[in-house]
């Protein structure tokens, strides 16, 4: 059996992919190393809840008359209805500096607007001016890397703000510490503050039983609790991909979706280019704190918010922390604050902080799960100061570190946004093996969904 | 296929690209990415739906002959005479 496609991954960028060619008849097989489909953003059972990884709300929120948006254009991509994808908008989100500084924004911009005037009025007209660039700028032209910061500075001047503004879009996007590539925080700005957030209705294992549904019927075929163990070449082309069983698949085209420095593995398993791999290996990874409450404690929170970025460190800066977890600093949310969705007799807090792997990695069993229960408790310390006092009320909790990240999605070290480096067009030294997904700068669930259509048109449809 | 059939499936392919085209009111001689608002991600569509039913290759070099509904069948007429 040879398959035109192999498809390395059964993550919101590889079934993408996948239904885009079973679309227009080709022969594509997806390989899962896990159980359940959707990489970063899926979910697991605990306790008879199901909860959901990665996903704290979907960026590129657009109604669907806007037809170039791109959640729309993905819908027709993936020949997937528009109309009946029922989605719930956010309630509001706030920025939170030191001195309880709290700028404010929803899906309506000019929320945005008020606010930056009200907290920095003089530099109102810089921020409509920098919001116009961003809207005439086109992020997926090749250009080097560009310092935001720099941009920023000479933009908005006033640099509070532009730290302020920089912050949500690091924490949900930037692989890069210190700074971002400004095309990067173009594509994060416009999916962000231009479109918004929002959710499908519904969990992500609904979103994504409605792609599998769809790749299938489709006549795409899955496998799960499939690892690859490395590609058969010949010339510079593979030619089969060998799984970790030993049995071999023949495939005309592979899609990678593993991350550059796991393809990288599957390409030269002599280890020689070890060095090369590092320098694709991301250094930003967090930990997540999923508590479940009880619905009657809301009355004692500040809970009326969909996402609080917030930042209590002088000098802002957005790095890999010194000690396991930075408490300091990181991502408030509430999952279930987006409009119209129906209440239950619980709600959750997620909280996201930036960490460190190496650290992490140096942790016996036994000392890992104390390390999680006290850095979770660290964390709800200082963000009491913020929304207040929730742990005696905490019925379920669940940490994820850098290590369940790197264990149950394969990206290295743990680094959710992925390599430093960009491979914007998923090209690799094999000519017929190409990458997709988080290593080329598109980001969240659209984004990732979108590059791996962005390959497929340009790398097999469109053979160039 | 006569000129007629042509542009049927033509329209067809749009109307299954997006659900909300408004095909009926297509004028034949102006660009269909005007009047439709397609992008070329959906332009690209009505290649690889010809390419599926027909097993026709456009060549990116000839994809402005599908600019319009008049010049699509123009295009298409002697490439699609046999099917």
């Amino acid at each position: 059996m040879i398959y035109d496609q192999v498809i390395i991954g059964g993550g919101l960028s590889g079934l993408a992919a996948g239904i885009r060619l079973a679309r227009f008849g080709y022969k594509v097989l997806i390989l899962e190393k896990h159980s359940i489909p959707g990489g970063l953003n899926s979910y697991y059972y605990r306790q008879g809840r199901l909860l959901e990884t990665g996903l704290h709300a979907m960026t590129n929120f657009a109604p669907p008359s806007l037809k170039a948006a791109p959640l729309n254009r993905l819908f027709r991509q993936l020949k997937l209805s528009r109309k009946n994808f029922t989605t719930h908008q956010q309630l509001r989100s706030t920025i939170y500096f030191p001195d309880k500084l709290s700028l404010s924004f929803s899906n309506d911009l000019n929320l945005l607007f008020a606010e930056v005037d009200r907290l920095f009025p003089e530099s109102t007209e810089r921020f409509k001016a920098l919001v116009e660039q961003i809207r005439n700028h086109d992020p997926f032209v090749s250009r080097p890397w560009t310092s935001a910061k720099g941009k920023l500075a000479e933009i908005l001047v006033n640099e509070r703000l532009m730290n302020m503004l920089l912050w949500p879009l690091m924490m949900y996007g930037n692989c890069n510490e210190h700074d971002m590539d400004f095309d990067q925080f173009v594509i994060m700005f416009q999916s962000v503050f231009l479109e918004g957030f929002f959710r499908p209705a519904g969990t992500i294992k609904d979103f994504l039983d409605m792609l599998l549904e769809h790749y299938r019927a489709l006549g795409g075929e899955i496998r799960f609790r499939t690892p690859v163990a490395r590609f058969e070449t010949s010339g510079n082309t593979v030619s089969s991909v060998i799984l970790e069983s030993g049995e071999e698949i023949g495939a005309k085209q592979v899609i990678s979706t593993a991350g550059y420095p796991a393809t990288l593995k599957f390409m030269d398993q002599s280890n020689s280019n070890a060095s090369e791999m590092d320098k694709f290996k991301g250094r930003m990874s967090f930990v997540e704190i999923i508590n479940v409450l009880p619905v009657s404690c809301r009355q004692k929170l500040r809970c009326d918010e969909t996402i609080i970025f917030y930042n209590l460190d002088e000098p802002f800066d957005y790095r890999r922390p010194d000690e396991a977890v930075n408490v300091n600093c990181g991502v408030i949310c509430f999952p279930e604050n987006f409009h119209d969705l129906p209440a239950g007799d619980e709600f959750q807090l997620r909280v996201t902080h930036p960490a460190n792997y190496d650290l992490r990695d140096s942790f016996e069993p036994d000392e890992y799960q104390a390390q999680k229960t006290l850095w979770a408790a660290r964390s709800a310390e200082t963000i009491r100061e913020i929304i207040g006092n929730y742990q005696e009320n905490v019925l379920y909790q669940d940490v994820f570190t850098p290590i369940t990240i790197e264990k149950f999605t394969g990206k290295a070290k743990g680094a959710i946004y992925g390599s430093p480096i960009k491979l914007r067009d998923g090209l690799t030294s094999l000519s017929n093996l190409f990458v997709a997904g988080t290593d080329q700068g598109y980001l969240g669930i659209v984004g990732a969904m979108l590059s791996g259509v962005t390959m497929v048109n340009n790398h097999i449809f469109e053979e160039r | 296929m006569t000129r007629d059939q042509i542009k049927d499936v033509i329209v067809e392919i749009i109307q299954d690209i997006d659900e909300d085209a408004d095909v009926k009111s297509i004028s034949p001689d102006l660009p269909l990415r005007d009047q439709l608002d397609l992008d070329s991600m959906d332009f690209l569509d009505i290649v690889m739906e010809l390419r599926k039913r027909y097993q026709l290759q456009v060549p990116e070099a000839d994809y402005p002959e599908l600019a319009s509904l008049t010049s699509c069948v123009n295009y298409l007429e002697p490439r699609l005479k046999d099917v």
